[in-house]
C-alpha cells in the first residue's frame, strides 16, 4: 500500500486518459508538481511558486485535449506553460536577482566539492551570476534557465517554447556569453590573488 | 571555468523544497472539474481518509480496543453491494481521566464512504457547529441542537443514530479517536509538516508556531487540529486546516511506513485509546487497509448555510446535502 508501482505509463497515456477520466490528470500533478516547484523557487522564490505550479496544472488541464500525444514526456509541455506564467513576473524575477547581488544567499550547497575546476566557487560568483541573469532579455533567460535549472535538453526546450532547436542554440550561446563576460570581468580568483 | 556548472550550483542554492501545502494546488485541479462545481460541493482536500483508514483505524485492532454498541431501533438498510460507510469522530476526551468521562465533545466528525471497488473514497466533514434535529436516544428526548451535543450526552452510539437519522446513510462501522490516540499517531509518524501563513500564538489550543513551515509533534499537531482563533476563526477554516493536516499525515505515513516491519511497529505504539464497534475486527481492518492502497480519497464538507437563528451556527443546505448523502447510500 505504501510503495510506488514498479512501472508507470507514459505521460501521454495519462493525458489521453484524462480526456474521458479527468481524475487521471491528477497523476501528472503527483509526478511533476515538486519538480516544477523547485524550478520556480529558483527563479521567483518560494512565495509565488506554489500558486504558479497550481496555475500551470490548471492551464494544462484546460488544454489537455490539444496535447500532442506523439510526445510521451509531458515535462516540456508543462515547462512551456510555466515559462509563460513566469514571464508575467518578469519584474519580480529581475528584482530578485538584483537583490541577490547585494545580499548573500542562504547556503544550501557550499562544500569544497562544489568548487569548480578553475577554483571559482559558485558562491563567490553569485553576485556576477545574479547580475548577468537580471540583465538578460527574457527570451534568452528562459532558454538558459530551462536548460541549466530545468534540466531540459535542447530539443525539449525547443518544444517547451515552441521555437526551432537552432533558435534554442543561438539564444543559449548568447546567454552563456553574457554570463561568461560577467564572470570574467570580476573574477573572484583574481581578486584573491591580488 | 564552466559557466553552466556555476549556474547550476547557483540554482541549487536558490532552490526550495516544495512544502506540504503544495498538495492544496492538486485540489484546485481536481476541484476545478466542472462536474463537481455543478454539484456545488466544497471540495477541500484529497488524501485524508486514507490516513484515517490506513493510519488510525488499523491501530485499534492490534490492541484489545474498547467497543461501542450500535444504536438500537430501526436503522437505515445495510447496503449489500460491498460499499462501506465508516463514521470517524475525534473527541476531546482524555483516556483514563474521569473528569472528561462525560464531558467529551466531538471536535471532528468525518463520514467516510468506501465504494465497493475502493477507488474513489469520499470523506465528508460534518461541521460540529451544525444545528440539527437530534433523535431520541436512550433516555434523552429528541431536540434541536448542535450536532456535537449528541456525543456529549449520548456517546458515539447516539452520534451514529443522529447521523443515520439525518442522512439515511447506514453507518457500518464507527471509530472514535481521542486526543491521546491522535498525539501518539503523530509522534509515531515522527511529526508532521504544516505551513502557516501567519504566526500562531494561541493560549487556548496551546499552540505557538512561526509563520512558514514547521514540523509539529503530537502535542502541537493536536493544538493545530483544535486551533480556532486563527484566520477568520470559523469552524469552516478549522475543518480545512484539519483536512490539510490529515493529508500531511497521510503523506508522512506513505513516506515513513515503507515496509511491514515499520507498519507493525507504528501500529504497536499508536493505538491506545481508540474505540470502535466490535464487528470492526482485525481481519476486516487489514482487508480494508490493503484494499485502500491505490484509492483516490477526496474531501467534501456538508453543504451549509449560516443558521437563520444564530450567525455563529450553521444549518445544512438543502437539497444539496441530501443529494450528497444519497450518493453514499
Amino acid at each position: 500500500m505504501i510503495t510506488q508501482p514498479a512501472t508507470r505509463g507514459a505521460d501521454a497515456d495519462l493525458v489521453s486518459a484524462s480526456w474521458t477520466q479527468p481524475e487521471a490528470f491528477a497523476e501528472l500533478f503527483d509526478r511533476y508538481s515538486a519538480m516544477l516547484y523547485r524550478y520556480v523557487s529558483k527563479r521567483l522564490g518560494p512565495e509565488p511558486a506554489e500558486d504558479l505550479v497550481g496555475e500551470t496544472f490548471l492551464v494544462a488541464f484546460a488544454r489537455r485535449r490539444s496535447y500532442d500525444l506523439a510526445y510521451a514526456d509531458a515535462r516540456p509541455w508543462l515547462f512551456g506553460i510555466l515559462t509563460k506564467l513566469i514571464s508575467r513576473h518578469r519584474r519580480t524575477e529581475a528584482a530578485r536577482y538584483r537583490a541577490l547581488l547585494r545580499a548573500p544567499v542562504e547556503d544550501r550547497v557550499d562544500s569544497p566539492a562544489d568548487r569548480v575546476a578553475a577554483g571559482v566557487s559558485a558562491q563567490a560568483a553569485r553576485p556576477e551570476l545574479a547580475g548577468a541573469l537580471a540583465a538578460l532579455p527574457t527570451k534568452d533567460r528562459d532558454v538558459l534557465l530551462l536548460i541549466a535549472w530545468g534540466d531540459l535538453t535542447y530539443e525539449e526546450t525547443a518544444q517547451a517554447l515552441g521555437i526551432p532547436v537552432g533558435t534554442v542554440r543561438s539564444r543559449l550561446n548568447r546567454g552563456r556569453r553574457k554570463v561568461r563576460a560577467a564572470l570574467g570581468e570580476t573574477n573572484p580568483l583574481l581578486d584573491e590573488e591580488a | 571555468m564552466d559557466d553552466m556548472k556555476l549556474l547550476r550550483d547557483f540554482g541549487a542554492a536558490l532552490e526550495h523544497e516544495p512544502p506540504a501545502s503544495l498538495a492544496r494546488q492538486r485540489n484546485r485541479l481536481t476541484g476545478a472539474r466542472p462536474r463537481r462545481r455543478r454539484v456545488g460541493l466544497l471540495v477541500t482536500g484529497l488524501a485524508a481518509v486514507a490516513t484515517a483508514a490506513a493510519v488510525a483505524v488499523p491501530t485499534l485492532v492490534l490492541r484489545g480496543h474498547q467497543t461501542v454498541a450500535p444504536p438500537a431501533g430501526a436503522r437505515p438498510a445495510k447496503v449489500t453491494t460491498g460499499a462501506l460507510n465508516v463514521l470517524l469522530v475525534g473527541t476531546d476526551s482524555r483516556a483514563g481521566s474521569e473528569r472528561f468521562r462525560n464531558g467529551a465533545r466531538t471536535d471532528t466528525i468525518l463520514l467516510v464512504h468506501l465504494p465497493a471497488d475502493r477507488k474513489e473514497i469520499t470523506a465528508v466533514s460534518i461541521p460540529r457547529d451544525s444545528i440539527v434535529q437530534i433523535p431520541r436516544c436512550g433516555a434523552l428526548p429528541p431536540r434541536k441542537d448542535m450536532i456535537n451535543s449528541a456525543f456529549n450526552q449520548g456517546g458515539l452510539t447516539c452520534t451514529v443514530k443522529t447521523i443515520e437519522t439525518l442522512t439515511d446513510v447506514r453507518i457500518d462501522h464507527m471509530v472514535e479517536v481521542d486526543f491521546l490516540a491522535f498525539k501518539e499517531v503523530v509522534n509515531a509518524l515522527g511529526g508532521v509538516q504544516v505551513t502557516m501563513k501567519q504566526p500562531v500564538n494561541d493560549p487556548k489550543s496551546k499552540l505557538r508556531l512561526p509563520a512558514g513551515t514547521s514540523i509539529l509533534n503530537g502535542e502541537q499537531a493536536l493544538g493545530y487540529m483544535r486551533l480556532r482563533n486563527y484566520g477568520d476563526g470559523s469552524d469552516m477554516q478549522r475543518i480545512k486546516r484539519q483536512q490539510v493536516l490529515l493529508r500531511a499525515m497521510m503523506a508522512k505515513a506513505k513516506k515513513t511506513l515503507t515496509d511491514p516491519g515499520k507498519v507493525s511497529a507504528f501500529l504497536g505504539v499508536a493505538g491506545k485509546s481508540i474505540k470502535a464497534d466490535k464487528d470492526f475486527d482485525m481481519e476486516t481492518m487489514v482487508d480494508l487497509a490493503t484494499s485502500l492502497s491505490d484509492s483516490r480519497p477526496r474531501f467534501l464538507t456538508v453543504p451549509w448555510v449560516p443558521s437563520p437563528d444564530d450567525p455563529n451556527r450553521i444549518v445544512w443546505k438543502q437539497p444539496a446535502a441530501d443529494r450528497l448523502f444519497a450518493r453514499l447510500r
